[in-house]
C-alpha cells in the first residue's frame, strides 16, 4: 500500500530529478498544484513518458507492486490524472490498490 | 558485462544469436513458450507467451540487471494465398509477429527509458519490401512491425534508446521447413544470395549492427540485394 504523503513524495522527488536532468528548475519547485501536462504545463509528451516510466519503477520499489500508470482507463478519462501533481499522486494510490492481490 | 533479452531462443536464429552473445561474454534472457535446451551459466530461460502482456511484464520485472539489448526475434509464418488464409491464421500471425514484439518493446522499452539507453532490434523480413505473393498475412504482420520500429525509434530517441529493424531472406529454420526447395532457391537468387543465408551469416549481420555508429535509429536494413 501507498499513503498519500508517500505517493506525493515519490512524484515530487522524481520531478526534481527530472528537472535537474532536463534543465527545468520549475520542476524542482513543483507542488500539488503544478500542471504536468496540457497547456502551459511543465512537461512535454516525452517528459511525461519519461516521468511515467521512472515512477512505475519507483512505485514498484516502494510498494512491491508492479503497476502500469497509463492504462486504458486513465488515458481516456476526461479529467486525466496526469494533469496535476496532486492528481497523479492520487492515481498512484489508486493503481497500487487495484494492483495489490487480495490478502 | 552486457545483458540482452531475446525472444524465440528455443531454436533457430534466436538460439544461434543467444549462443554468440553468450560466447562474447553477454548475459542473455531468453523468452520462449517452451524453455528449450540451451543451458549456460549466463543464460536465463523464461517460459513466456509474448502475446500475453501480463506475462511479458512479469518476466521483464524478474530481470534485475540493466537491459542493453532487446531482440524481437520470435515469429511465426504461414504460406497461403490471400483468399485461402483463414482469419484465425491472420490473427495468430499478428499476435506473435506484431503484438508479441509490441509487448516486449513496451516492457523492456520502459526499462531502457529509465536507463536512458538501450538498443532494440526487431527482426523483419525481405518479404515486406518485396510484397511477396502467397504470404499476405505474414507480410502484413511484419509490415506492422516495421511501422512500429519507425515510430518507436522516433519516440524513444530523446531518451537514448535506439530501435532498428534487420531483415533477412529465407533462413534454414523451422519457419522455412515447409517451403518447397525450388521456391526458396528462386527467392535466394532474386535476393543476390544464391547460396542462401546461413544462421551464422544472419547472426554476423545482427552483431555488426550493435554499435550505434552502424545504423541510424529507425532504419531497417536487409541482408539481401533488393
Amino acid at each position: 500500500m501507498l499513503t498519500r504523503p508517500q505517493a506525493l513524495a515519490l512524484v515530487l522527488r522524481r520531478l526534481a530529478l527530472l528537472g535537474r536532468e532536463l534543465g527545468k528548475p520549475l520542476l524542482e519547485q513543483a507542488n500539488e498544484e503544478t500542471r504536468l501536462f496540457g497547456e502551459a504545463a511543465a512537461l512535454d509528451s516525452i517528459g511525461l513518458v519519461t516521468l511515467m516510466a521512472d515512477l512505475e519503477e519507483d512505485v514498484r520499489l516502494a510498494s512491491g507492486v508492479s503497476v502500469q500508470l497509463a492504462d486504458e482507463k486513465a488515458m481516456s478519462r476526461l479529467t486525466s490524472p496526469f494533469r496535476r501533481v496532486g492528481l497523479l499522486a492520487d492515481h498512484l494510490i489508486d493503481v497500487v490498490e487495484k494492483s495489490t492481490p487480495p490478502a | 558485462m552486457s545483458t540482452a533479452v531475446i525472444t524465440g531462443t528455443s531454436r533457430g536464429l534466436g538460439r544461434a544469436l543467444a549462443e554468440r552473445l553468450l560466447a562474447e561474454g553477454w548475459s542473455v534472457h531468453g523468452f520462449s513458450r517452451s524453455v528449450g535446451e540451451l543451458t549456460h551459466p549466463r543464460f536465463t530461460a523464461h517460459a513466456v507467451d509474448i502475446s500475453d502482456e501480463g506475462a511479458v511484464r512479469a518476466a521483464v520485472d524478474q530481470i534485475c540487471d540493466p537491459i542493453d539489448l532487446l531482440v524481437n526475434n520470435a515469429g511465426s509464418a504461414s504460406l497461403n494465398a490471400l483468399l485461402l488464409t483463414p482469419g484465425s491464421v491472420a490473427a495468430s500471425l499478428m499476435r506473435v509477429n506484431y503484438l508479441g514484439a509490441f509487448h516486449c518493446l513496451q516492457s523492456v522499452g520502459k526499462a531502457m527509458v529509465r536507463q536512458r539507453r538501450g538498443l532494440v532490434i526487431n527482426i523483419t523480413t525481405v518479404a515486406v519490401p518485396l510484397s511477396l505473393e502467397g504470404e499476405a498475412a505474414y507480410v502484413a504482420s511484419k509490415a506492422a512491425l516495421d511501422a512500429l520500429t519507425k515510430v518507436a525509434a522516433a519516440e524513444l530517441a530523446p531518451q537514448g534508446v535506439r530501435v532498428i529493424g534487420l531483415g533477412f531472406g529465407p533462413l534454414s529454420t523451422d519457419l522455412t521447413r515447409a517451403v518447397p526447395a525450388l521456391k526458396l532457391a528462386e527467392l535466394d537468387a532474386r535476393l543476390g544470395r544464391p547460396q542462401g543465408t546461413s544462421l551464422s551469416q544472419a547472426v554476423d549481420f545482427i552483431m555488426h549492427h550493435l554499435p550505434a555508429a552502424s545504423s541510424a535509429s529507425g532504419s531497417i536494413a536487409y541482408l539481401a540485394r533488393l
